[in-house]
């Protein structure tokens, strides 16, 4: 069904034919190529024509041009039902609309030429429709969309960046001041601030055009269907726009001087541009998407638009083509300019390459809204819909809630204050970087930027161990903490390695290095990355407060400095933990010992203090370099710092790779092993198999064991017994399996291969032989 | 096995450890072919970083990565050799198949921190673009290339293997079967080299070397230095987008979860387990994989009072044991110290108990350490005598009613030591235990109802 009526979507409202055989379609395709070369071959005229006459100027000649034919050919007035006067209004503000729009395509086109503007700007809808949809939505319909939208913006970057267009040239062509008119100039001061290149400024100006013109023609789809087809629309929002431009052009040639010799001369240029660009192009498309299918319309179209643009792009200062121009052309001094570069042939590969793919008509990506019944009986539909209007209401109540459970707790809080402080340090330095225009600055920016990012994990770790369990994470959210840990760990791993290696690097090749810009940089990171360390190390002591051993907090900042040094409060701690009598997991929780009790805090922590330990260092190596000329200080001092991040990191990553591995959780080894000794002394216990005891997260011991009985004893009490001796031992959750004789003979039924079978006897054995009591332990 | 070392220490260097467990690698034939690899990687990623810092280019260095990573790749492959000969210890009682787990996610995480790296000092260089030299620069790609498809074509690297079969498709897989599918489609030979998905890391190699061909290509037409940066961003984001399914996939290992395609399969059988006779309801269910397919996990299974608890467990474990190898069930019957007949001082909050999560074990300990209950039970001279069990109710009723009031507190208590229940005990304390063991028996057999009807259905829906 949506197949069906997709292509009627573009058109007037007439249900055109669905599948017509290729040979009937040929001369469609034959005509629309002819119609797209013209349509070049126009805008590149326009462009030679808008070096002479003013833009308002021509767009009201244009206007007017068109305005005549169509009135001419469509009647608007004499035929048709009469318009009221709502319908007025709208075709108003359609003309308005579509004057803004037309201004802003060929200011681009003065801007950038041609060739870059028709590779930007003659896109048809569909393919930018199906653009915005990958973009916005996300699910655009598949991989090859998005590869599409992908081609189609390293096409406009490859525009933007690899396209040196004589830029020096037209920075040197416009010193301030020569612009014809207010609105020029001010386009022109827009640029200048935004500190982009005029070619530049006019890609990014083609593209927000584009979009324009989308919204604008499908906005414009609904009010063309009330007056009764586009075309009679079209004449009418022709003839109101030139009656509004019209006192503006009476003003501006009133004002100001023309440049222009004699208007005969260019009556036959106008001629051409009108006809090809305005006129033929809008007959012969609505033609085309009524005969073909829009898609299909859309990939020839856009192909030999481009294709012909390049072409014309390398021969139009050629002679050859000197008799195909309508203008002639005092000189060529202007050769160079808008030339064909190795970046625009890229981009216009990607662009057609991506107008292919986007227009391609997948079976599900265009899902069309239902808007109404045309007068026809048809239905219509809207192909804009989803794309544009409801794209994620809820991300900005999204964002407030995890703001809100952000700064629920603790951890979290102090990380995400922390961060912003650290992000807004980072722009202060990158904007001041690039107004001053200093690479030191930005480089350092980026390295900031680099380095919350293991701040922002540390962040969602923190987030996301507080969610509930799940049938997938059965445990809850809690390891994600050691893992976040792990990561950070690894992360610092890896810087204190490139510093290390850059460290290495420079003592055999010392740089010069300005000192002047360092030192206040860094003194800022330092007191930054200070009010850090203050917050995070508070931040320990408040966990340890909760667990009651005020005793011990300050000295816990020093915690991530050595091994020595934590092993020592580490020592102390269990003493006391000892006096506290049986907070055995709050006791350890901070200790050296302390296995992955939040991890998270702990990599975050190191990460703070690589930063600071970074800092100082280059404060150092400046003072050393200032004051007595030693170069080599600057890679020595790295060489120390990549070390001490390394020592540093080392029992965070030890600690956190014990947790993930599942090793018996050390501080509570001692105890499991005594209670599983008191366990094998139980009454009326044989035997006890497959012990298993691990720290899921910082709160979660969990552990399973089975355990062979008598058959005379009751199971539940076993359970409750094996239950409480490892619960004192530190394990909170438990799964404890009892099993009898009867456990293995029934096995024995139920299982049928034979090496199970095998396997259970054997048990049943052992089990028996116990039972004689012959067997000593 | 439950041997029990107490204070064994090995206090042997960790040098000394190291050479050990290598030398009980290198006892393996097939681990020296790795090690052979693994010593021309590391002189091929020397080269290939001198070649890096005098081309300057940063897409080069962005390959390279790839080649350490390969490097990384190789060691967890031994890591894997190793693991298989080691026997699980009394510390890592699961055994070290979590050591190749770990392995596989710290090398893809290096990968992708690797990258981000390159990302950043990407983000520099377009501020301002270095110029490249040109002259190493295909050597090097080719080089690495060559070396990289060789080590990973000619080494069965078990773990790699495993991870990027399992692991959701990377998005440069997507897009080059969405290619290779329209392709297949014009030459239908290549679908066997093509479809259905590629070896992610045989890819990212190939798409690499295209990359730095192309850089190569521009920068020697028209020295346009900032392909270099571009290129090496893409390497960089390819390599995200490679590496980062298979350390989802890991980390979710390490993250002790249940693996999403089981859960169908497990759903099934927990239904089967649920609706066996006797078993009331099933819960506390832990599944999750130890190394890569091994599955572990445990589980609590709630049963009728006169149900036979080895009976249940056997058909549980056996259900069970199919997916899970590492199996532990825990048999459980509420007011498991009376009789079936007198029983029935069933607290009314038991039926609607909000979370059974924090059912179980938190709240033990209030009540453990006020009752101590470990020494003084097994010598309770009124401990109920076994043989009363559950097949044999009303036999001597009234003798264990009365010394109940004792017991019951710590069998209850584990399994529902909420505060609301201590209330209805302290009450249950004041009365005398005949007298009210007729009006509750009712409410029993209501329970017992109320969860022999449970559903399937119900079950799924119970743990979400």
């Amino acid at each position: 069904m949506e197949e069906k009526y997709s292509s009627n979507v573009m058109s007037s409202g007439r249900l055109g034919p669905v599948d017509a055989p290729e040979s009937r379609l040929t001369r469609y395709i034959v005509l629309l190529c002819f119609t797209k070369f013209l349509k070049a071959l126009g805008i590149f005229e326009s462009y030679d024509l808008l070096k002479v006459v003013h833009i308002v100027q021509f767009i009201f000649i244009l206007k007017l041009g068109s305005t005549c034919f169509m009135v001419l050919f469509q009647k608007p007035f004499s035929s048709g039902k009469s318009i009221t006067k709502r319908q007025w209004v709208s075709i108003v503000k359609h003309a308005f609309v579509s004057c803004i729009i037309s201004l802003l395509w060929f200011f681009g086109l003065t801007l950038c030429g041609p060739l870059r503007t028709l590779l930007l700007f003659e896109h048809s809808d569909i393919v930018v429709i199906s653009l915005l949809t990958v973009l916005f939505t996300g699910s655009g319909g598949g991989p090859s969309k998005t590869r599409g939208a992908a081609f189609f913006i390293i096409a406009v970057i490859c525009l933007l960046l690899f396209d040196n267009d004589d830029l020096m040239a037209k920075i040197a062509e416009h010193p301030e001041g020569h612009h014809d008119s207010a609105l020029t100039h001010f386009l022109y001061r827009a640029f200048f601030l935004l500190g982009v290149a005029d070619h530049k400024g006019g890609v990014l100006l083609l593209v927000l055009a584009l979009c324009f013109n989308v919204g604008f023609h499908t906005a414009s789809r609904k009010l063309s269907l009330d007056i009764g087809g586009a075309k009679r629309l079209q004449a009418l929002s022709h003839l109101v726009s030139v009656i509004i431009l019209s006192p503006w052009v009476i003003i501006l040639s009133a004002t100001t001087e023309s440049k222009i010799e004699s208007w005969s001369a260019l009556i036959m240029p106008f001629m051409t541009v009108i006809f090809s660009v305005m006129i033929m192009d809008f007959y012969v498309e609505s033609v085309c998407s009524v005969k073909m299918e829009p898609s299909k319309c859309a990939r020839y179209g856009s192909f030999l638009i481009f294709a012909s643009a390049l072409l014309l792009g390398n021969f139009w200062t050629h002679p050859i083509t000197d008799q195909l121009r309508a203008m002639n052309k005092p000189a060529h001094q202007l050769h160079t300019e808008h030339v064909l570069s190795g970046g625009v042939v890229v981009s216009a590969i990607f662009f057609i390459l991506s107008a292919q793919i986007l227009a391609s008509s997948s079976r599900k990506g265009q899902r069309g809204t239902l808007v109404g019944y045309s007068p026809e009986g048809t239905p219509l539909y809207n192909f804009m819909g989803d794309a544009l209007h409801n794209t994620s209401p809820s991300m900005p109540r999204f964002l407030k809630d995890s703001l809100k459970q952000i700064l629920e707790e603790y951890d979290s809080r102090q990380i995400f204050y922390f961060l912003c402080l650290n992000l807004a340090f980072t722009f202060v330095e990158i904007f001041y970087g690039v107004w001053t225009n200093s690479l030191g600055l930005l480089s350092d920016g980026f390295h900031m930027l680099f380095d919350c990012s293991a701040l922002v994990m540390g962040l969602i770790a923190a987030l996301m161990t507080r969610w509930k369990a799940t049938r997938i994470f059965s445990y809850g959210y809690g390891r994600v903490e050691i893992l976040s840990g792990f990561i950070n760990g690894l992360f610092l791993v890896v810087i204190a390695f490139f510093v290390f290696i850059e460290a290495v690097a420079r003592i055999y090749d010392p740089p010069d290095i300005n000192t002047d810009m360092l030192t206040p940089v860094s003194v800022g990171g330092l007191i930054v990355n200070l009010v850090g360390i203050c917050a995070f190390s508070h931040a320990h002591s408040h966990g340890a407060a909760r667990g009651g051993c005020p005793s011990h907090d300050h000295g816990h900042s020093h915690h991530g400095h050595g091994h020595s040094h934590g092993h020592n409060h580490g020592h102390s701690h269990s003493d006391h933990g000892h006096n506290h009598g049986h907070t055995h997991n709050h006791g350890h929780s901070h200790g050296s010992a302390g296995v992955g009790m939040n991890a998270n805090m702990r990599g975050v922590f190191s990460h703070v203090l690589a930063d600071t330990l970074g800092s100082v260092g280059v404060i150092v190596s400046t003072i050393l370099i200032r004051q007595f000329g030693w170069l080599i200080a600057d890679p020595l001092c790295s060489l120390f710092i990549a070390v001490l991040i390394f020592g540093s990191v080392l029992p965070l990553l030890k600690d956190a790779c014990q947790v993930i591995l599942l090793r018996i959780p050390q501080e509570t080894e001692k105890g499991i092993n005594i209670a599983l000794e008191k366990i094998s002394n139980l009454d009326g216990l044989i035997s006890y198999r497959d012990p298993h005891f691990w720290r899921h997260s910082a709160s979660l011991v969990a552990g399973t064991i089975h355990v062979q009985v008598m058959s005379d004893v009751v199971e539940q009490r076993i359970i409750q017994q094996v239950t409480s001796l490892l619960k004192d031992a530190g394990v909170n959750n438990l799964t404890v399996q009892v099993e009898k004789e009867a456990y293995f003979q029934h096995m024995s039924g139920l299982s049928t291969g034979f090496q199970d079978v095998l396997i259970m006897t054997k048990q049943m054995d052992t089990i028996k032989y116990y039972k004689d009591g012959t067997y000593i332990m | 096995m439950g041997t029990i070392y107490l204070f064994r220490k090995t206090q042997r260097s960790l040098l000394g450890k190291l050479t050990q467990e290598f030398r009980l690698v290198t006892a393996d034939r097939r681990s020296w072919k790795i090690l052979l690899f693994g010593a021309i990687n590391v002189v091929c990623t020397g080269f290939l970083l001198t070649w890096c810092s005098s081309t300057n280019s940063m897409a080069l260095t962005a390959y390279t990565y790839l080649t350490i990573f390969d490097l990384f790749s190789l060691i967890t492959c031994l890591i894997s050799y190793w693991v298989m000969m080691k026997k699980p210890s009394p510390t890592y009682s699961f055994g070290f198949e979590r050591f190749e787990v770990l392995s596989v996610f710290a090398s893809t995480v290096l990968a992708q921190l690797g990258a981000l790296f390159i990302l950043k000092e990407s983000a520099e260089r377009f501020v301002e673009q270095p110029e490249i030299h040109t002259g190493r620069l295909l050597v090097g790609t080719f080089v690495a290339l060559c070396f990289n498809l060789f080590s990973m074509l000619s080494i069965r690297n078990k773990p790699f293997a495993y991870v990027s079969e399992a692991a959701s498709t990377s998005w440069l897989q997507e897009h080059v079967a969405d290619l290779s599918r329209s392709l297949c489609g014009i030459i239908p030979g290549l679908s066997s080299i093509f479809l259905p998905r590629m070896n992610p890391f045989v890819l990212i190699d190939i798409a690499g070397a295209l990359a730095l061909c192309i850089t190569y290509m521009l920068i020697e037409i028209n020295n346009y230095f900032a392909v270099d940066t571009a290129s090496a961003i893409a390497i960089a984001v390819m390599t995200f987008g490679t590496m980062y399914p298979m350390s989802v996939y890991s980390g979710k290992v390490l993250l002790q979860t249940t693996p999403p395609h089981v859960i169908g399969q497990l759903d099934k059988l927990l239904r089967e387990v649920s609706t066996l006779d006797g078993v009331l309801e099933v819960r506390n269910e832990h599944f999750w994989t130890l190394g890569f397919g091994t599955m572990a996990g445990s589980v609590h299974v709630r049963i009728r009072r006169d149900a036979n608890e080895q009976m249940v467990l056997a058909h549980v474990t056996n259900r069970l044991n199919t997916l899970v190898s590492s199996l532990t069930v825990q048999i459980f019957k509420d007011e498991w110290a009376r009789p079936v007949l007198a029983s029935g001082a069933m607290p009314p909050n038991m039926l609607n108990i909000p979370d059974h999560h924090v059912i179980q074990m938190p709240s033990l300990k209030s009540t453990m350490d006020e009752l101590n209950p470990m020494t003084s039970t097994p010598s309770k001279p009124s401990s109920p005598p076994p043989e009363f069990a559950f097949n044999t109710p009303g036999k001597n009723m009234n003798p264990v009613i009365l010394s109940n009031n004792q017991t019951r507190p710590s069998g209850v208590g584990f399994n529902y030591g909420t505060t609301p229940y201590t209330t209805t005990f302290n009450h249950g304390l004041g009365v005398p235990g005949i007298g009210n063991t007729q009006g509750l028996r009712t409410g029993l057999t209501n329970v017992a109802n109320r969860y022999g009807t449970y559903t399937p259905g119900q079950f799924t829906q119970f743990k979400q």
